[in-house]
This record gives C-alpha cells, structure tokens and sequence, in this order.
C-alpha cells in the first residue's frame, strides 16, 4: 500500500504540536516581551546618573606602589573613589581593599551610612531610599555573582534596588521590576528553571529539535495545502 | 453581506497565511534556537565571565606618580603588571596611554607585546598577527584599536588584546563563530548580531506569537476523541493480559 504523506506529516505535525504547543506558545511570549522592551531599559541604565570623570590631582596622592607593598599578592591598583575621598582600590588574592589615596591608610569597609549615600547619588530617580540590608546570602536575583553585598531598595512601583561591594563600595548591580520579569521570561525560554543559565540542559535541546520537526512539517504541509490554480483540462 | 463568523474555519485560514509570511522565519527560530541548545556553552565560550590573567606587582624598583607625563587631565590612574614588567594605565578624556612602570616611559603595544599577551592566555603556536583600528563582528563587544591573534589549533582560536591598554579582551574560536551565525538568525539583526529590539524582529515576533496562538487553538479543534482510541485499546489488551 502506498503510504499517504499529506495524512502521516499532517498526523506527526499534530502530534508534535500537541508535545511541543504549550512551550511554543511560551517561546513567543518571552520572545516578544524580550524583544520590544529595550535591553539598555532592562540594564537599569535610566537608573543610574552618568557619572562624569572629574581629573585628580596627582601631586596628593600617595605612591600606588606603596600601599600595593602592604598586600601580599597584589595584582592591581586602581585609582577611584568612595564618595568624594579618592582611594587606592588593591586587588589582591583575598579580594579587594581600599587605601586612602592621600595618606595611604587602610580604610575599613564602607558603613551603612556611607553606601546609602553613594547609593542615594548615583540613583537618578525620584524616590527615597526604602530599605539598606546587609545581605550573607544571594538573592536570586543577583545570579550567579557571589554575596556578601548591600542590598539598597528604592521606593517606587517596580522595586528599584542598587546592590554594593561591601569592600569597596562599588555598585555591582541594579534590578527592577522589568528586569526581574525579564528574567522570569528567560528562564521560561531556556527551560532551565534552576540556574535560569543552563542553555544546554536536555529538556530544552528535545524541546527545541520536536519544535523544529514540527516547523519543517508546517513549512511542508503550507506548500501542500495551498490551493494550487486549477489544471487546465486537456 | 455575509457577517464573518469566528468559525474554525477563519482561524485555520489565518494561521495558514501568516503562517505562509511567517513560516520561513518561525523555521529559522526552530533551527537557530535548536543549534544554540546543542553547541557546547563551554566551547562557545567568550560569554559573561572574562578570562583573567593577573600577575603579581614586583615589590620595588618603580617609577613614581611624579614620572607621569603631565600634559593631559588624568582622570584614572591603574598600577598592573604585565607579567615581566608593571605598568601605568593613564586614563584622561582623550583615551588611555600605557607608561612602563619602572622607567616612566611610553609603552607601545606593538606586535611582540601582543603576542607575549595572547600566548599567556592560549597554548598553541601562533599563526598570523594583524593591527585592527576598530573592532570586528568578533570583537563587537569592545571598543578601540585592538590587535588579532590567530592561533594554529583546530578552533581555529583568535585572541584580541588591546592595542591602548594591553589587555586580553576576548577569544573566539569556530564554536563561537557557528553559535553567533546562528544568534543572528535568531535575533534578525544581519548586519550588526547585537540588536534584538529592532522593528523587524519586534513584527516578527507579533506575528509569531498569533501563529503560536492561533496554532495552540486549532489544536483544541484537531483532535478528536478518536485520536486517542490507540490509548484506549493498548490500555484495555493491557487489562486483558493481567
């Protein structure tokens, strides 16, 4: 018997759908919320204000090789600053720590006090500083990234939060509500529900190559099923 | 006039023509997204976290800050090590210059340089050597002059170090570039591979999310009971065997 390949690819097709409909259905409601809401909104760069590179005055400072002698290991000084004080940043093998740039002094970590106030000048929104936690574990939403860190909450609708070093005072993340949906959305995609990272995980590979089947049969089946002008009778 | 009635039959319709505007590009999804879930991350590479290579500062023998040329307004200063030889990062609003820590003089990161950078993060022969002033597709995530490492190894490696600080920038290797011919598949920017909220994509996806919809729907419509029958059967010799 001759097999009949509009009725098997037009089965196969339906099956797959049936495997594969729900998640396809996500994958395009992900995709599109990806891609109309603009990555740089995303980032969070509306919530930071530029920070403009003022010049310092290198007759003040103290010499970088002298406080990078008092930590064994170190593979780098940097020149920045913490609020207004320019600081001698030396990573070294236990992490970085911060040297007044002035006298060469160690400087301890930065206080609640003082990261609030980075936090509340970098924030170039409207709304006041809700909440400043010293955090010992991840949040989800900081991933991968490895705690401890302040935690700075602003008001507002969308959970603004900037997170700090607790070392040096840097600003080493930014979150709000459309970049937790984001995530959500990612996770959602990549079918890795854990990490929200793994882009290899099995169920996403059978997942995408039963979607691809299905498509190629789609794409068949189009070609089939549009009506072709009718033959001329001879 | 005939009122049109939300029939099956008018949702069939549709999805079959948007699914004919749109099918090529939901069979791209399928394919880009299905060769991205298979190319190893590993191998792929070159993604969030950046490879370091950091070298202990020698403990004396420097020039000081007072060494510095004086003529721009120095807007960052960083004190690093190269792996033979510390160096300044001189930072001001026209770019970055790199002066040699014990002598106080310029450094030009020349060919040798480059090389000596790229074997440092790679151990295999070097092919070819090129100066880039700007980047490549390959190296779109940085910016300013830069120089190409190719490596004689089966990926068919290439370093980028900067040409300004010195600085390994990224590796790439053929993984990477099958996985990003793919990526621009998936996120429709042809010439650049960076956008995915450009306006094409963005209709695309509108349309997308209707033939997804609208095929979710049918599916409701498509099966019958009977389509299931082979269940029913299978289950009930099942019972009769036991």
């Amino acid at each position: 018997m001759a097999i009949r390949w509009p009725l098997l690819v037009r089965r196969t097709h339906k099956w797959l759908a049936l495997l594969v409909g729900v998640q396809a259905v996500l994958w395009t409601l992900t995709g599109l919320y990806m891609v109309v809401v603009h990555i740089d909104i995303i980032h969070g760069d509306h919530m930071i204000r530029p920070v403009d590179a003022r010049p310092y005055d290198l007759s003040r400072l103290v010499e970088p090789s002298t406080v990078a002698a008092s930590v064994p290991g170190a593979s780098e000084v940097r020149l920045q600053r913490l609020l207004d004080q320019p600081v001698w940043r030396v990573d070294g093998p236990d992490g970085p720590r911060l040297f007044d740039a002035a006298t060469g002094a160690t400087l301890p970590p930065p206080s609640e006090v003082q990261i609030g106030e980075a936090a509340q000048r970098l924030y170039a929104g409207d709304g006041r500083i809700v909440s400043v936690r010293l955090l010992t574990a991840a949040p989800q939403e900081m991933q991968a990234r490895k705690p401890p860190f302040w935690q700075v909450e602003f008001e507002g609708w969308s959970r603004p939060t900037l997170y700090f070093s607790p070392a040096t005072g840097e600003m080493v993340g930014r979150r709000h509500a459309l970049w937790r949906v984001f995530d959500f959305a990612w996770m959602l995609h990549i079918m890795d529900y854990d990490e929200r990272s793994n882009v290899n995980n099995p169920l996403l590979r059978a997942a995408t190559w039963s979607a691809f089947a299905m498509a190629v049969m789609g794409a068949w089946l189009l070609v089939w099923s549009f009506p072709r002008r009718k033959r001329k009778k001879a | 006039m005939t009122p049109v009635r939300l029939s099956p039959l008018v949702f069939r319709r549709i999805h079959r023509w948007v699914g004919l505007i749109l099918g090529i590009q939901f069979l791209l999804w399928a394919v880009s997204g299905a060769m991205m879930a298979t190319l190893d991350m590993d191998k792929v590479g070159g993604h969030g976290d950046v490879m370091h290579h950091s070298h202990s500062l020698p403990e004396g023998g420097y020039a000081g800050l007072a060494a510095l040329p004086r003529d721009v307004a120095v807007t960052g200063i960083v004190l690093r090590d190269l792996g033979f030889r510390p160096v300044y990062e001189l930072h001001s609003k026209d770019g970055v210059r790199l002066i040699d820590a014990t002598t106080g003089e310029r450094v030009e990161v020349d060919e040798d340089l480059a090389r000596t950078v790229a074997a440092m993060m790679h151990d295999a022969p070097i092919r070819t050597v090129t100066p880039m002033d700007n980047a490549n597709l390959e190296s779109r995530d940085f910016a300013g002059p830069m120089w190409r490492v190719d490596f004689a190894d089966a990926e068919n490696t290439s370093a980028y170090v900067s040409r300004e600080t010195a600085r390994f920038l990224v590796m790439r290797g053929d993984t990477w570039r099958t996985w990003d011919f793919f990526w621009m598949l998936h996120n429709m920017d042809y010439v650049n591979r960076t956008s995915f909220n450009h306006p094409l994509i963005i209709i695309a996806g509108f349309g997308a999310l209707w033939m997804a919809g609208t095929g979710f729907y049918l599916l409701f419509k498509s099966f019958r009971r009977a389509d299931f029958n082979w269940l029913r059967r299978r289950r009930r010799a099942d019972a009769r065997q036991t």
